[in-house]
């Protein structure tokens, strides 16, 4: 374990909400709201939660068998030395690719939204510098940064979607399941791997500092992640309807802008750019984080803070180079991505404690409570 | 699994601030025990040592009287408490110099009634009495081979010296501030603290210009290891002069590059004196009147001891001002170049056109003008400090005229970055800390810039990183934005609000969980009910 912080399961629980809501709730939307219609609600809650529960088993599961490493850590261990470090290169790589995406969102809505001006890289080393800060800074840092941030998130978030409620119609969403399910699993399929992003207690697990409640503090996520998507998506198809939804950009930033009480409470998007920026500063900093955790126990390094730079560096210039514009990001996201995600949260996990109870690797689980 | 949040939140009757860290200390044994007074000396200067454990400042003057069979008596007092004039008058030249020892011996009855020369005396044969009246600044007299000591009157008057502070002062509340005489200090804290648990343990620091530095906790309440940590940074400091307190806060803080340094310093006794009953510890000085506090947080640093002064509403809205005092004082200036250099369809038509007019003379570009108008500030609030005070009406006058009226006439600058400048500064004039409102003169320059460059998400960003830099600072274990983050939830109670006095059961929890409670839990004061008193019903039917 390369990093001496510790955690609690609420910090956890906070961290794994921002690790998912952070972006889904501006970038995913208007897919699911396209390929799921009015039912996009239905879609965003039913699918992905039950993906993300069977997450939850296999990877607490494994996280027990091996309580104080982190998952790239115990991968040789488990398959051997060379494919694990080959695995673990691979997830490096994973994590590398992710936080490119994730930089590349934030970056993009801030460029499009309000600074169509100003070169994206610029935008992008900024972010990243920040980001990278608070890795190096270490997760009980960046867990304790989400403590400041997660209140602004949720107040924000009820806020808008009280007062978008509003103009809330509720034909919208109607007829329910005209098509059957097949739409709201194929609109469901695009939310999975952002709540599969609870397969991250494999690279927090050894912080936390009541292991036991690891499993309670992900479903608690569950929870309340389910619930907001449900509500959110519930609020814009109602206001919006599925087309409209389906064709902007950014729903949620839409939907923020359109908010007008008596013509004094209005312009409530630079809420909207303030949970933005801090809720994915706060995403990306978990994902450099575990990028540098999991290159340092590739390499076998002491440190994984000299990681961090070279990352930051790639996932600046791969954001440009793999996602110039935002149609490309887009398209990667709701295509590749979810079987790329489908590996690494699931598959690949669960292959690893399949075989970790075979070889009978690692200690005896952690009696539950 | 609702429970189990509650439970983490520590929101359940009982979890919170009994639970962790540290779990609960097993009590010490805080009050002398009350047990009767050996005859022998040496045994109670035994008892002595144990009871004042600790306290550096606790004089034993051990003399004989007698020729014949002499006999051996102990004045012992808190020498911050007791005038010395009248130790000598009273007690130690009457029984020293002309000791007319009677044929019977020296007893407890001669010395009261005949010897001892002091206005208030009194005697007594258990030790808790007396331990809590030489806590009280009383001298104790001593007699080998007597079960009975005496309690003597002398104490120093030292009010005339003491001044208003001058840095933090309060419109309700004590205006004692301490001063450049260590002794006088330590007897402003004792005076609050009259107990034996208070320790006062002396270190000097610097090989030529000494200074004399006393380490202040109570000793049940002190969480683990915080005295013995904070001797050891100070005996670590080798160097040849110490002139401030701020000196010393640069050798032991915990983060030496951080913005803030995780101590408090005050000139106010009372805030030693909460700070104390919190659990945490104070370094007073003996040649500066600004005292340290260690460790403080965020929270800690933005109470002004006013604020339990007052009223609980008026206290927590005060609290809430002030909070806004600082996310001004940090942010405004930023936001407003943010505003209308980059994002002008946030603000409202009407007023953008305004803005506009104002602006149309000016020749800069925003983020200059303010920080030009910036600098101004910063000059008058210097030029005010270095200045005699008969100059102090001047500096008014000329920043006045100069920034107010010419620079806007001239089209140096647009109204609104005056206002907003003045706002500025008056909300960072507003906040409790010394610490704080220099420090956020510095970032504000920080957050202009970023503003200037990026907008809001510089603004943003570099808030980010400001709280990313925060989070990770600890002082003396203690992390500097708790109970925020990590949050704790019951010590929210007296962070942004204050809760009225009688739901302040615990101390905080990551300071003083040696001794959680504070108070008992009942204090909620009520009308009598009808029927237990006289003054009820019945009388008026």
């Amino acid at each position: 374990m390369l990093d001496n912080g510790r955690i609690s399961s609420v910090q956890l629980l906070f961290l794994l909400f921002i690790t998912e809501e952070a972006t889904t709730i501006l970038y995913s939307s208007g897919k699911a709201a396209e390929l799921a219609g009015p039912d996009a609600w239905l879609a965003t809650s039913l699918l992905p939660t039950l993906y993300a529960l069977v997450i939850v088993g296999v990877v607490v599961a494994l996280a027990r068998r091996f309580p104080s490493q982190v998952f790239t850590e115990y991968l040789p261990e488990v398959v051997g030395k060379i494919p694990g470090k080959l695995l673990a290169a691979a997830y490096t790589a994973f994590f590398i690719l992710l936080a490119t995406v994730i930089m590349t969102e934030g970056v993009n809505l801030i460029h499009i939204i309000d600074f169509p001006r100003t070169p994206v890289p610029v935008l992008g080393i900024v972010w990243a510098g920040v980001a990278v800060y608070g890795a190096y800074l270490g997760i009980e840092c960046i867990a304790r940064q989400n403590q400041l941030v997660w209140p602004v998130w949720l107040f924000s978030l009820l806020l808008i979607f009280l007062l978008a409620s509003k103009d809330l119609h509720i034909n919208n969403l109607k007829p329910v399941l005209e098509n059957g399910l097949l739409p709201v699993i194929r609109g469901g399929i695009t939310r999975c791997p952002w709540r599969g992003y609870v397969f991250f207690i494999l690279m927090l697990f050894p912080y936390l500092n009541q292991k036991q409640e690891a499993s309670q503090a992900a479903l608690l996520h569950l929870g309340l992640a389910t619930s907001t998507s449900l509500f959110g998506m519930f609020v814009m198809i109602g206001v919006f309807g599925d087309l409209v939804t389906a064709h902007l950009v950014f729903p949620f930033y839409a939907l923020a802008r359109y908010i007008s009480i008596g013509h004094f409470l209005e312009r409530l998007e630079i809420l909207v750019v303030i949970i933005w920026v801090a809720g994915v500063i706060v995403k990306l900093a978990v994902f450099y984080h575990s990028a540098g955790i999991a290159a340092a126990n590739t390499l076998g390094l002491k440190s994984y803070r000299a990681t961090l730079l070279p990352i930051a560096i790639t996932t600046v210039i791969l954001s440009r180079v793999l996602y110039g514009t935002n149609l490309k990001l887009v398209t990667f996201m709701f295509t590749t991505y979810p079987i790329i995600a489908l590996a690494v949260e699931l598959a690949v996990p669960a292959l690893i404690l399949l075989i970790a109870v075979i070889r009978k690797k690692g200690g005896k689980p952690i009696a539950d409570v | 699994m609702l429970n189990w949040l509650l439970n983490r939140l520590g929101l359940k009757k009982g979890s919170g601030a009994l639970r962790k860290p540290g779990a609960l200390r097993a009590r010490v044994k805080q009050d002398p025990e009350d047990r009767p007074l050996s005859k022998k000396l040496d045994d109670n200067k035994k008892v002595l040592a144990e009871i004042f454990d600790r306290c550096d400042d606790l004089v034993m003057r051990e003399f004989t009287i007698g020729k014949q069979n002499p006999v051996r008596l102990l004045a012992v007092f808190l020498d911050p408490l007791v005038d010395f004039t009248q130790l000598y008058n009273y007690l130690l030249n009457p029984l020293m110099s002309n000791p007319q020892v009677p044929p019977a011996g020296i007893t407890i009855a001669w010395l009261k009634e005949q010897a001892v020369q002091a206005g208030q005396i009194r005697e007594h044969d258990r030790w808790l009495a007396m331990a809590n009246e030489i806590a009280d600044g009383l001298v104790g007299l001593f007699v080998d081979g007597q079960n009975r000591a005496l309690v003597i009157t002398a104490f120093e008057d030292n009010s005339r010296q003491i001044e208003q502070p001058v840095s933090e002062s309060v419109s309700r509340g004590a205006s004692e501030a301490f001063n450049e005489d260590g002794r006088t200090n330590l007897a402003l804290v004792r005076k609050r603290l009259r107990t034996t648990r208070l320790a006062v343990e002396k270190v000097e620091v610097g090989a030529v210009a000494k200074a004399t530095i006393y380490v202040l906790y109570l000793k049940s309440y002190v969480y683990d290891g915080l005295p013995e940590e904070i001797k050891t940074r100070l005996k670590r400091i080798k160097t040849d002069g110490i002139l401030a307190s701020g000196q010393i806060e640069e050798y032991i803080n915990d983060s030496p590059w951080s913005l803030f340094s995780g101590l408090g310093v005050t000139e106010r006794p009372d805030r030693i004196v909460a700070a104390l009953l919190a659990g945490k510890a104070a370094l007073v000085f003996s040649i500066t009147p600004y005292a340290i506090i260690a460790p403080v947080t965020l929270n800690s640093e933005m109470q002004s001891p006013e604020d339990h002064y007052n009223r609980f509403w008026f206290g927590s809205f005060s609290r809430l001002l002030r909070w806004g005092a600082l996310l001004t004082a940090v942010l405004a200036p930023a936001f407003y170049v943010a505003i209308t250099s980059y994002h002008q369809e946030m603000i409202p038509t009407d007023l953008l056109m305004t803005l506009l007019a104002t602006r149309a003379a000016v020749p800069f570009p925003v983020m200059v003008e303010t920080l030009i108008m910036g600098f101004a500030f910063e000059l008058l609030q210097e030029a005010g400090i270095r200045l005699p005070k008969t100059f102090g009406q001047t500096i008014g006058v000329v920043g006045a005229i100069l920034i107010g009226q010419i620079a806007v006439s001239t089209g140096l600058a647009s109204p609104a970055v005056v206002v907003v400048m003045a706002l500025t500064a008056i909300s960072s004039y507003s906040l409790a800390s010394l610490d704080i409102s220099t420090m956020v003169r510095v970032i504000r320059l920080g957050f202009i810039l970023a503003a200037g460059f990026l907008g809001l998400f510089g603004v943003l960003a570099l808030f980010s990183m400001l709280t990313f830099q925060l989070c990770a600072q600890r002082s003396f274990g203690i992390p500097f934005l708790s109970p925020f983050a990590p949050l704790s939830l019951g010590d929210l109670k007296d962070s942004l609000i204050r809760a009225p006095a009688w739901l302040l059961n615990l101390r905080p929890r990551l300071t003083g969980y040696a001794e959680p409670q504070r108070q008992h839990s009942d204090l909620k004061p009520s009308p009598p009910k009808p029927g237990n008193s006289g003054d009820s019903g019945q009388e008026r039917g």
